[in-house]
């Protein structure tokens, strides 16, 4: 296979790096006019200044760019390829997401997969192992947290600026969380929304409260936020038998913590001993697959001519419902912090 | 991989108690030396990474090695087989009669060391997908366990089979037959031959099939701290108590990929703390006295400690068939 990756930031080399040791795919071209073809272990993948994209030759697509041009090259990538990988968020609001719609909809045979990663991590697939008949029953609600610090360096990113980005913290990260709500709920819809952009002040929201309830009435309630000093995942799991919190990420720096899967079994009240204080487990994970297996998978329906088993157009259809309803409730106004 | 603690708790009293425990280690040490008096071999070689087994010491009088790259420990000399086998069936018959103390704590033991390790079972098959496979079960019978494997309903057939007969390469018919887990509660710590039995095993499971170890390991805190001081280190339930390190290699040579490696032990702080109650004058190093001496919260934080990092000395395994 040919592959050509759209955008050479860091999900670019990530997706590099994967489809050079996938079997089935044998050239990679960049496409990224910043992107340094002096850089080792990319030579000669690059393509230079002025050549035209390969089109002709591209057996799929990876779109890993900023925001404001995910949703044309997507179109653009299904019309001449038809077989498309494109990172979240699937544009920067509900009307690039429906370009991206309606393109694949008039694209017949086509294979189009959204990177939502979070779903394959080794703590959200042990969870969705234990839930219902694995033994802890039915979902009763889901509390989701996640978010990260900004750094120094974010008001100058391109995800803080309004044009760019389209979205704040919610619609960059809280997205994955959206989805894993869906994952385990969907579908979802939302009861409430406080946006606020409380410290960064770059006119995005760097705090997202988003309260949604699912159709049997599950609640699930997501905090997500650019303000959080110390990087954090946690999603909380309660169910008939049990409960479930997963925290922590494996991700490449670290910074997420552990990633371990808490499981606590109800404890029957004539236990009296263990009231309140039930015993837990807790799975501690050392590797993450989810990148290879998201790309593993991808590769696997191009081959087969089939559709992707998750990140599909419906997976992505319903975050993004989820977060123009958010913004819709909150007028797109993100409030600020009155002092 | 993963990494499994646990926050459940039991006293040592409720499952093997040590001044409990003495009267039933004087029998297995009296019938291992009875099995030694024939003609026995010696080990030369480690079962984990094949290297020079070093001499190590020896417990009440009966010589153990040691692997210099695990640092497993090996009973240095052995019966034939079939004799090694009558010796495993002897002792367990003891276990099970009135005169061992564990026949007084079968609901105990039931509820805190067997319930536990159905469960992790049941947990680990659905995290696999196996549904209700058929699950081969090695041990010298009797088993309390094989009753509850059975009762739980998670399995399509539970078949135990002898563990030496298997290492012996007996029931070689049933290789047709493949199962989709097998479970070794300690099996690898007193057959002659763990490499042996844990090929039988293996070959036996389907590809993709499961395979649960538990044993007790010698990098654990307290078998580390107290070595061949510790009254739970003994021949034959304890004629291999190998390293996290020795069993993971161990496994993985036999052609299983590690699905978990976990040390969720609950009884390494009390365990020392029991021996150095019995014998006062111990030869602890100050570090582990003062830690042995603390609170009741510093051993807890400390046996968490021991469970994540994988330093406790009840250890299990889960791995997979390639």
């Amino acid at each position: 296979m040919h592959c050509l990756i759209f955008g050479f930031g860091y999900m670019g080399k990530i997706r590099y790096h994967i489809l050079r040791q996938h079997p089935a795919v044998h050239t990679i071209t960049i496409v990224d006019p910043e992107a340094d073809c002096s850089t080792v272990g990319i030579e000669g993948a690059v393509l230079r200044p002025g050549e035209p994209i390969p089109w002709g030759s591209c057996d799929a697509a990876f779109i890993c760019t900023p925001n404001n041009v995910t949703a044309d090259l997507c179109v653009e990538a299904l019309r001449r390829c038809g077989r498309v990988f494109c990172e979240k968020p699937p544009g920067r609001h509900w009307e690039d997401f429906c370009k991206i719609a309606e393109t694949a909809a008039a694209t017949p045979a086509h294979t189009l997969m959204f990177g939502f990663n979070h779903r394959l991590h080794p703590s959200i697939q042990a969870a969705h192992a234990l839930i219902g008949n694995g033994g802890l029953g039915d979902i009763l609600y889901i509390k989701g947290t996640y978010g990260k610090s900004g750094g120094l360096k974010y008001r100058q990113s391109w995800r803080s600026h309004p044009e760019i980005a389209g979205g704040g913290i919610l619609l960059d990260q809280g997205i994955h969380m959206l989805d894993l709500f869906h994952l385990f709920l969907w579908p979802l819809t939302v009861v409430d929304a406080v946006l606020v952009d409380t410290f960064w002040g770059t006119g995005l929201e760097d705090n997202a409260f988003v309260l949604l309830r699912s159709e049997q009435g599950v609640p699930a309630f997501l905090h997500s936020s650019a303000t959080l000093w110390k990087h954090a995942f946690r999603l909380e799991i309660g169910c008939r038998n049990g409960y479930l919190t997963a925290s922590g990420l494996l991700s490449q720096t670290g910074s997420y913590g552990r990633e371990q899967l808490v499981i606590g079994k109800r404890q029957f009240e004539d236990e009296a001993l263990a009231l309140g204080n039930p015993r837990e487990e807790i799975i501690h994970f050392d590797r993450d697959d989810s990148w290879e297996n998201e790309v593993q998978e991808f590769i696997a329906a191009v081959t087969a001519g089939r559709p992707a088993t998750h990140g599909t157009l419906e997976d992505a259809r319903r975050v993004m419902q989820v977060i123009r309803d958010a913004y819709a409730m909150t007028e797109h106004a993100v409030a600020g912090r009155k002092d | 991989m993963r990494v499994i603690e646990t926050s459940s708790t039991f006293p040592l009293s409720s499952v093997k108690p040590l001044e409990g425990l003495l009267r039933y280690r004087a029998y297995c040490l009296s019938a291992t030396r009875n099995a030694l008096k024939g003609a026995a071999r010696r080990r030369e070689r480690s079962a984990v990474s094949d290297r020079h087994l070093e001499p190590f010491g020896d417990v009440d009088g009966i010589a153990y090695l040691r692997c210099p790259e695990t640092g497993s420990l090996f009973l240095a000399d052995l019966p034939e087989p079939t004799v090694w086998a009558r010796l495993l069936a002897d002792v367990s018959r003891y276990r099970h009669s009135s005169e061992a103390f564990h026949t007084g704590l079968v609901q105990s033991r039931t509820d805190n060391v067997y319930a536990p390790k159905l469960e992790w079972i049941q947990d680990t098959l659905r995290l696999q997908g196996l549904e209700k496979p058929r699950i081969l079960e090695a041990v010298t019978a009797p088993s309390h366990f094989t009753r509850l494997l059975q009762e739980s309903g998670a399995f399509a057939e539970v078949l135990t089979e002898d563990e030496m007969d298997l290492r012996m390469g007996g029931r070689a018919s049933q290789a047709e037959d493949p199962v989709h887990a097998a479970v070794l509660l300690e099996s690898l710590d007193r057959v002659d031959d763990p490499a042996a039995l844990l090929r039988a095993v293996t070959d036996r499971l389907a590809v993709g099939g499961v395979v649960f170890v538990t044993a007790l390991v010698a990098s654990g805190f307290d078998m580390a701290v107290l070595g061949l001081r510790n009254l739970y280190l003994y021949p034959p339930d304890r004629a291999n108590c190998l390293t996290v390190r020795g069993l993971s290699m161990l496994l993985e040579r036999s052609g299983l990929t590690l699905q978990e490696v976990s040390t969720p032990g609950v009884l390494d702080v009390e365990i020392v703390n029991a021996h150095l109650q019995r014998d006062p004058s111990l030869p602890l190093p100050a570090f582990e006295r003062q830690l042995l001496g603390a609170d009741r919260d510093t051993h807890e934080a400390f046996q968490a400690f021991l469970q994540q990092r994988g330093l406790s000395s009840f250890a299990r395994i889960a791995a997979r068939k390639r």
